[in-house]
């Protein structure tokens, strides 16, 4: 699913790994900016000065841009600021590559973003009344869950996590990595990777690998 | 010496903008297409709402006082004759000033407002998650914006002119004694259609300027919150720049 061939950057001399198609696994980089070069590797974003990097079976800096968009169609990436679009109302948000790539209406989405996000322990009133506001103000756990709801929308087959439980009080935490455990179990053969460089903030996930950089 | 580095620099940087515009610009033409696809149309009608409709009450404000003024001063020197009031309106409001101060409210308003929310999008990795939900930026972020400026630059012309000619018009009648019929016949007898293709092919010759040069600005800021304000600088001055050039171009060929 994920491949990395002897990566050289700033950060990495000659990083090779390999995740298998749907299994958990964990990646543990030693800091923040670490994590987001690695993110930045993968997703064909920073071009490394050596190696190569597979997602899918596909060579990530060989693509076109049309190839790239389509397997970022089957992969849904979690960030840690939440990554929602500042202009967009939450809604807008939430909807947006759904009503992109497949040409649903926000409205054929509307049941199953809301149950996710009730799922996820939102109110329907918070729900109503955050739906047509601007991201901007709103905390970084609902940016990240919202972020994680963006993303389920499109029921990719892989689902990068970066850092998305650092900072969370513990019940928050557990609710959300229930949430990425239950949304990982609905789809055979989906992956999941969670990036970050505090281990203990992923420690109550099952994993299949875990990787130390 | 050192002066001669830096002229040789700044011709080199100007080359590098104007590419760059180029390159923009035969991107928008070519992706025209893209915005039949109703999530980067929604784009589209939310720029033209806060370029086009938001703007209309300033722009009529201005016509109506430009009007005002020219006529004023008509009468001033010519006395209360209605063709030449005519043929000086059309000659300055459709001529030159619609199109230039239509862009030039939308230079102030809007290109400015577009540079820096690009910037900040670009600063806040807002690009780089749309990159990765699989939309590519510049089609969903500046495709639909030079298309909508470009579209409000063309109807805020219109909308000037006919403001300024007719608010011109109603003051005199009202203040100055004159009658609004024989004035409004004065400025049909010197109104050619070629007057308003000309008038009509400076504002989207003047929109694709405004929009091509805010949108590349706005997306070349980088990592730094401190370029927003320098690519905000820079799309001002260098679309007023490019408009007054076009604008001379343009009415050396039309009418010299």
């Amino acid at each position: 699913m994920i491949r990395l061939e002897n990566i050289t950057t700033e950060d990495f001399n000659d990083l090779s790994f390999r995740i298998q198609e749907g299994s958990v696994h964990k990646i543990i980089t030693n800091s923040d900016y670490e994590n987001k070069r690695l993110l930045n590797v993968i997703l064909g974003l920073e071009r490394p000065e050596h190696g190569r990097v597979f997602l899918f079976d596909k060579e990530v800096y060989s693509l076109s841009e049309e190839e790239l968009n389509r397997i970022f169609v089957r992969t849904g990436t979690v960030l840690k600021d939440g990554g929602l679009i500042s202009n967009l109302k939450v809604w807008e948000n939430i909807v947006l590559p759904v009503w992109y790539h497949s040409g649903k209406k926000p409205t054929d989405v509307e049941e199953k973003a809301v149950q996710r996000l009730r799922d996820a322990g939102m109110d329907i009133s918070h729900l109503e009344e955050m739906m047509g506001e601007l991201p901007g103000p709103l905390p970084v756990h609902e940016k990240r869950l919202l972020g994680f709801v963006r993303s389920a929308l499109m029921d990719p087959d892989l689902m990068i996590y970066d850092s998305v439980f650092e900072g969370l009080s513990p019940e928050m935490s557990e609710r959300f990595i229930k949430l990425t455990e239950k949304f990982h179990s609905e789809k055979t053969g989906r992956t999941s990777v969670y990036i970050t460089p505090d281990e203990q903030s992923v420690k109550g996930i099952k994993e299949d690998g875990i990787l130390r950089l | 010496m050192i002066s001669a580095l830096k002229i040789g620099r700044s011709i080199i940087k100007a080359f590098g903008y104007l590419t760059g515009y180029y390159n923009l610009l035969c991107y928008f033409i070519k992706n025209i297409s893209l915005l039949g696809r109703a999530p980067i149309r929604s784009v589209l009608y939310k720029q033209l709402y806060f370029t086009g409709i938001e703007a209309l009450s300033k722009v009529a404000a201005i016509g109506i006082l430009i009007g005002i003024v020219i006529i004023t001063q008509v009468i001033n020197i010519a006395g209360a004759n209605a063709v030449l009031i005519g043929k000086i309106l059309i000659w300055t409001v459709v001529r030159e000033l619609g199109p230039l101060l239509a862009a030039i409210i939308i230079i102030a308003r809007s290109g400015t407002a577009i540079s820096s929310e690009l910037g900040s999008m670009k600063v806040n990795n807002e690009a780089d998650s749309l990159r990765i939900m699989g939309i590519d930026p510049v089609d969903y972020l500046l495709v639909p914006r030079i298309a909508g400026i470009t579209i409000s630059v063309f109807i805020l012309t219109f909308y000037f002119q006919i403001t300024a000619v007719a608010g011109g018009l109603a003051f005199t009648s009202v203040f100055k004694g004159l009658p609004f019929l024989q004035n409004i016949k004065g400025i049909f007898s010197a109104l050619g259609l070629f007057e308003v293709v000309v008038s009509l092919a400076k504002s989207l010759v003047f929109g694709l300027l405004i929009s091509t040069v805010s949108c590349y600005q706005g997306f070349s800021v980088e990592a730094s919150i401190t370029e927003i304000p320098q690519a905000a600088t820079r799309a001002v001055m260098q679309s007023l720049f490019l408009v007054f050039i076009f604008d001379g171009i343009i009415t050396l060929i039309s009418f010299a």
